[in-house]
């Protein structure tokens, strides 16, 4: 357990610092965007925070959605810790998103949300989903029609991904296309795209960190409870 | 009459239940003991199939046939007519006393007997009280007419019966606890099976067997088997009811002798249609375009939907709500979600909005949109099964209070703009029969769906 807590610091620290040389280097190193296609030219730069945190918070409800069905299949421990975490990161990386998206959109758009676009509303719906679990775990007493309940609004969340994947596709509307699957049409500087995949992999190594951090959190907080149980136990005896 | 086979049954990480067998015998008083904590209320309420199953199964035997009643392979089908008393009453406070007993008898199948129900009524000390709600009873009042309906449809019933009683003499007063004994012992005369889980020794000891249980597991002895037997009244000829039949009269009978559900409902949606109005006396329409018009137009009955039904807080009131869910099995909570939700308000609300909000245009225009308000309206209708099942799903979490609904019910923004949307459309170029993305036609099916969709993943999933 202490290797695990202290493997995952390592790789926090690494992610966050990964973090850190992915904004300084889209800040100062990347080169502007054609000023003619945007209104904002220079906003662009905050994408280098955003896609890597719309991606990873995907990755946190793709958590979600396997500790849910592992829940549902087996009620067994580790599916329970795999919700918990999914939640955890998808509420951290998805306010992530939907912080970072309305600043961008305010100086492109002039307005910081768009309620006609479907892929913004459903990403501030997965967030409010994160949010509502992370809440209500933390406000109900453990049992297992609680952890049931929590379970099916993770189903329910993940039911949103795929909406939100095809919406990106089939119904863009004001929201770009997904820039870092089609490279060549998006015509991106191989500068941009360092920093992009730079960005991409401090993420990933940051929400693996977080995740092992998580899950050490919870399988602690498991095994106070069951400690706790077994106190009760002999009380009564 | 009842079998418990490889039962498990966990709370949280505990394992309360665990690799249990139980029969339950024709004619035989069964007492659960133990301390707090120690399981009697988990084995009553899984044999009822309240609760989910780890592992193992209940079989119910129904006449010839035997009825699982739930299983942890997630089978689960509505059990035999029985009588059940839930720790908490599992009574609502706007029920007459009355009705309550006609209630659990209707619902078990035993016919509407005046004399009987007067004579049971009279027995337990509440004749004089039969016209008064269960919120103005006392609380050993409350309690004898829980046990009394826990206990009745097994006294007016000439087949044998399961009867499932938790904490039954739990304030009860010396005589109520003597008619208590009496009653147990004439029904198992009677042929009926009866389980009680209690901490009474006095109770206790007019059972036929003792299951003690504890650690996981039950320790079986012989029960003193003590106690004269009550005269009990004749039984009742068979009424073939439906359960969601009187689950839906139940509802709306209650919603009828207080409208708390249609009030708490339309006073916030006319207070938004008049703070629209004062906001349009503001606005150029001319400029601001029809989708404005179109969404505060429709404000009002969304509204109105996404309210928390009046019949959650009914059904979670002395767990109530378990003991519809125990009764009528399964399909309580598709039940729930279609009669709580708001379905007549939509559509005048909607079209009381059009009239109060929309200024001079031309009549031709006028007309197309009042011939089609209508549908957005009846959609409405979707989205309010919608959120009546995700305000059930939060329902379920022990402390309701405490989570916050509202975050779930963000969804349903998205068939809102959908219908915006449609409604805008018909505004602007009248009511088309089109196919294509942005049609109104297509617009109100797209709702429709992901309504239906939000509404399946809420009810079912948690039953899953």
């Amino acid at each position: 357990m202490h290797s695990l807590r202290a493997t995952g610091a390592t790789l926090t620290a690494l992610g966050l610092s990964g973090a850190a040389a992915t904004l300084l280097l889209g800040l100062l190193w990347a080169p502007s965007v054609d000023p003619e296609a945007w209104n904002a030219p220079e906003a662009y730069r905050i994408l280098f925070w955003h896609v890597p945190f719309a991606w990873s918070s995907f990755l946190a409800f793709s958590v979600l959605f396997i500790g849910s069905v592992v829940w549902y299949a087996r009620r067994s421990e580790i599916g329970w810790r795999l919700i918990c975490t999914g939640s955890d990161l998808g509420l951290l990386f998805g306010l992530g998103v939907v912080i970072s998206g309305p600043i961008w959109g305010s100086a492109e758009w002039g307005v910081p949300w768009d309620w006609g676009d479907l892929r913004l509303n459903t990403y501030g719906l997965l967030t409010a989903v994160a949010l509502f679990l992370v809440l209500a775990r933390n406000s109900q007493p453990d049992g297992h029609d609680t952890r049931d309940t929590i379970a099916s609004v993770g189903l329910f969340g993940f039911a949103l991904v795929p909406i939100t994947a095809l919406a990106t596709t089939w119904y863009q509307e004001r929201h770009p296309g997904i820039i870092i699957v089609e490279t060549e049409e998006a015509g991106l500087a191989p500068e941009i795209l360092t920093v992009l995949v730079l960005g991409f992999i401090s993420f990933f190594v940051l929400f693996a960190g977080f995740a092992i951090l998580s899950d050490a959190l919870h399988q602690m907080e498991s095994r106070l409870s069951g400690l706790q149980h077994r106190l009760d136990e002999e009380a009564i005896r | 009459m009842m079998h418990v086979a490889g039962m498990e049954v966990r709370r949280g990480p505990r394992t309360v239940l665990r690799d249990v067998d139980f029969r339950l015998l024709e004619g035989e008083v069964v007492a659960l003991e133990g301390p707090n904590g120690s399981g009697k209320t988990t084995l009553l309420e899984s044999c009822a199939g309240i609760l989910p199953l780890t592992s193992g199964s209940v079989t119910w035997r129904d006449g010839q046939a035997e009825v699982i009643v739930r299983d942890s392979e997630g089978r689960r089908n509505e059990p035999p007519p029985m009588g059940l008393t839930l720790q908490s009453d599992g009574m609502c406070g706007e029920e007459t006393v009355e009705e309550r007993l006609l209630l659990s008898l209707t619902v078990s199948g035993r016919g509407q007997n005046a004399g009987a129900v007067s004579q049971m009524l009279s027995e337990w000390g509440l004749e004089h009280r039969r016209a008064d709600r269960v919120s103005h009873l006392s609380g050993g009042q409350r309690r004898r007419l829980a046990v009394l309906c826990g206990l009745a449809p097994a006294a007016l019933s000439a087949d044998s019966m399961v009867v499932l009683l938790d904490e039954p003499s739990e304030g009860l007063d010396d005589a109520g606890r003597e008619l208590l004994s009496g009653w147990l012992r004439a029904l198992a005369g009677a042929g009926h099976g009866v389980v009680l889980a209690t901490h009474d020794a006095g109770i206790a000891r007019c059972a036929d067997r003792m299951v003690r249980v504890g650690g996981g597991h039950l320790e079986e002895s012989t029960g003193p088997c003590e106690g004269e037997p009550s005269k009990l009244p004749d039984p009742s000829q068979l009424a073939k009811s439906s359960t969601h039949g009187s689950l839906v009269r139940w509802a709306i009978k209650m919603e009828m002798r207080n409208p708390v559900d249609t009030t708490g409902r339309a006073t916030p949606a006319l207070v938004a249609l008049l703070l629209s109005y004062t906001l349009l006396q503001e606005v150029d329409m001319s400029h601001a375009g029809s989708d404005l018009l179109a969404a505060l137009v429709l404000v009002p009955a969304f509204i109105t939907v996404v309210v928390s039904p009046a019949l959650i807080r009914r059904l979670t009131e002395a767990d109530c709500g378990r003991w519809w869910s125990a009764v009528i099995g399964p399909g309580a909570r598709p039940t729930y979600s279609i009669i709580g939700a708001s379905i007549i308000l939509p559509l005048p609300l909607t079209y009381l909005s059009w009239i109060v909000l929309a200024g001079p245009s031309d009549a031709a225009s006028e007309s197309e949109v009042l011939s089609w308000l209508w549908l957005p309206a009846v959609v409405m209708i979707d989205v309010a099964a919608a959120a009546a099942a995700l305000h059930l799903l939060v329902a379920d979490l022990r402390r309701a209070s405490a989570a916050v609904a509202s975050l779930l019910l963000l969804v349903l923004v998205w068939p809102f703009l959908q219908l915006t949307d449609a409604l805008s459309v018909i505004m602007t170029d009248g009511m088309s029969f089109g196919l294509g993305i942005g049609d109104p036609l297509v617009s109100c099916i797209m709702a429709s769906l992901i309504s239906i969709l939000v509404w399946a993943v809420a009810i079912y999933l948690p039953d899953a």
